[in-house]
C-alpha cells in the first residue's frame, strides 16, 4: 500500500524560514511542496520519510534566499492491482459504491464489480431509499426467494475490497460549475470474491 | 524534481506509524504532524497496526518463512492480520487451498500480538525495509 520513493529536488528556501535549523526548514518546505499531492504514476504523497542528503546551498545573484539540492524519501500511497484494502462506505448510488479511507476518498466500486448477483432495490423499511443487495445463493441456481439477501447500506461500515485498477485522469482544461471536484487519482475496486465486501458479512 | 528511485521498497503500516509517533503524534496530540498525515495516522489506529511493534512483526515473519509466500502476500498478511481462512484466500490466492489457509491462520493467531502502550514512542527508527529483508 505504501512505498518509498527517492527523489532529488532543487528548492529555494524562503528567507523567513532561515531562523529554523536547516533540517527543519527544508523539511517544512518539502512538506509544503509534496504533502497530500498526487504525482502521476507514483501515487499520493503521504509523508516525507527522511532527508538523505543536502547539498551545500548556493545563492543566486540578487536573490535573498539560498537554493539547496535535496535528496529525500517520500512515503507514497500506491496500492498495487490485486491488493486488498479496507475502506469505509461513504455513499452509494445506482452506479455503484464510493468508499473512503479517511485520507483518500476516491475509491469507487462500479456496479459490475459488485458480488454477483447484486441488485439496487428499494429498502423494505423505507420505500424512498434504495440500497444494494447481494443475493447470496442466487448465483448457484437456487430459487430467488430462497436466496439470503446481504445488503450494503450502512454508511461508514468497513468494506474489504480488492484493487482492480488505478487511474490518473489528466487535469481537465475546463470544468462546468457544478461538476464533481477533479480527482487526480482514482482507485477502482472489486468486491467479487471470497472474503470481500463488508467485514460484517464474514 | 528528479526521480532517483520510484520504488525504494514497500513499507508496512507499522513502520509508518512508528515514524509518525517518533515525531510526537498520538491520539491526543495532532499538531506535530501535518493534518493530512494525521488522517493517515487515524486510519492506522483503526487497523491491526495499532497493536503491532517491529519486534512482533519480525516474530511473525520468522514463523511464516517456511510457507513460501510472495513479498506482496507477506505484506498483506502483516498489515491485515487475517484471522479467518476466507481472508487468507483474498490476501493470498487460492493456491494455498483450504488446509494451507487454516495453517496460516493458526500461525498468525499464535504469533504474539504486541500491545503498544498509549504514550509509547515507536521503536528506534530502523532503516526502512529492514522488516522485509531489503538492504
Amino acid at each position: 500500500m505504501f512505498f518509498l520513493s527517492e527523489i532529488e529536488h532543487t528548492l529555494r528556501l524562503p528567507p523567513h524560514l532561515l531562523g529554523l535549523t536547516k533540517e527543519k526548514a527544508l523539511r517544512q518546505e518539502l512538506e509544503n511542496l509534496f504533502l497530500d499531492k498526487v504525482i502521476a504514476n507514483l501515487g499520493l504523497c503521504v509523508s516525507v520519510y527522511d532527508v538523505c542528503s543536502v547539498s551545500s546551498g548556493f545563492i543566486f545573484p540578487g536573490d535573498g534566499a539560498p537554493t539547496y539540492t535535496v535528496e529525500c524519501r517520500l512515503v507514497m500511497f500506491r496500492p498495487f492491482v490485486g491488493e486488498i484494502i479496507d475502506a469505509q462506505l461513504k455513499e452509494y448510488n445506482k452506479d455503484g459504491l464510493r468508499l473512503s479511507m479517511g485520507f483518500f476518498d476516491d475509491i469507487y466500486v462500479p456496479f459490475h464489480l459488485l458480488p454477483y448477483p447484486s441488485r439496487f432495490e428499494p429498502d423494505p423499511e423505507d420505500g424512498n431509499h434504495f440500497r444494494w443487495v447481494w443475493e447470496y445463493g442466487a448465483a448457484n441456481g437456487q430459487d430467488g426467494n430462497a436466496a439470503a439477501p446481504y445488503p450494503i447500506n450502512d454508511i461508514g461500515e468497513t468494506i474489504r475490497l480488492r484493487v482492480h485498477g488505478i487511474s490518473y485522469p489528466p487535469i481537465p482544461l475546463e470544468q462546468t460549475k457544478d461538476a464533481k471536484p477533479f480527482a487526480p487519482m482514482v482507485i477502482t475496486g472489486s468486491l467479487d470474491n471470497d472474503g470481500l465486501g463488508p467485514i460484517s458479512w464474514w | 524534481m528528479k526521480m532517483k528511485n520510484a520504488n525504494a521498497g514497500g513499507l508496512t503500516n507499522v513502520e509508518i506509524l512508528n515514524s509518525f509517533q517518533s515525531r510526537g503524534a498520538s491520539m491526543e496530540v495532532a499538531v506535530t504532524i501535518a493534518p493530512s498525515e494525521y488522517k493517515v495516522f487515524e486510519y492506522f489506529i483503526g487497523t491491526a497496526a495499532a497493536h503491532q511493534t517491529t519486534e512482533s512483526i519480525y516474530v511473525l515473519m520468522d514463523r511464516l518463512k517456511n510457507h513460501d509466500l510472495a513479498k506482496a502476500e507477506l505484506l498483506s498478511i502483516i498489515n491485515h492480520r487475517p484471522t479467518l481462512p476466507v481472508w487468507v484466500y483474498s490476501s493470498c490466492d487460492e493456491r494455498l487451498g483450504e488446509g494451507g489457509a487454516r495453517e496460516l491462520v493458526s500461525v498468525i493467531k499464535g504469533a504474539p500480538k504486541a500491545v503498544r502502550r498509549a504514550g509509547q514512542k515507536g521503536a528506534e527508527r530502523h532503516a526502512p525495509g529492514r522488516a522485509l529483508g531489503r538492504t
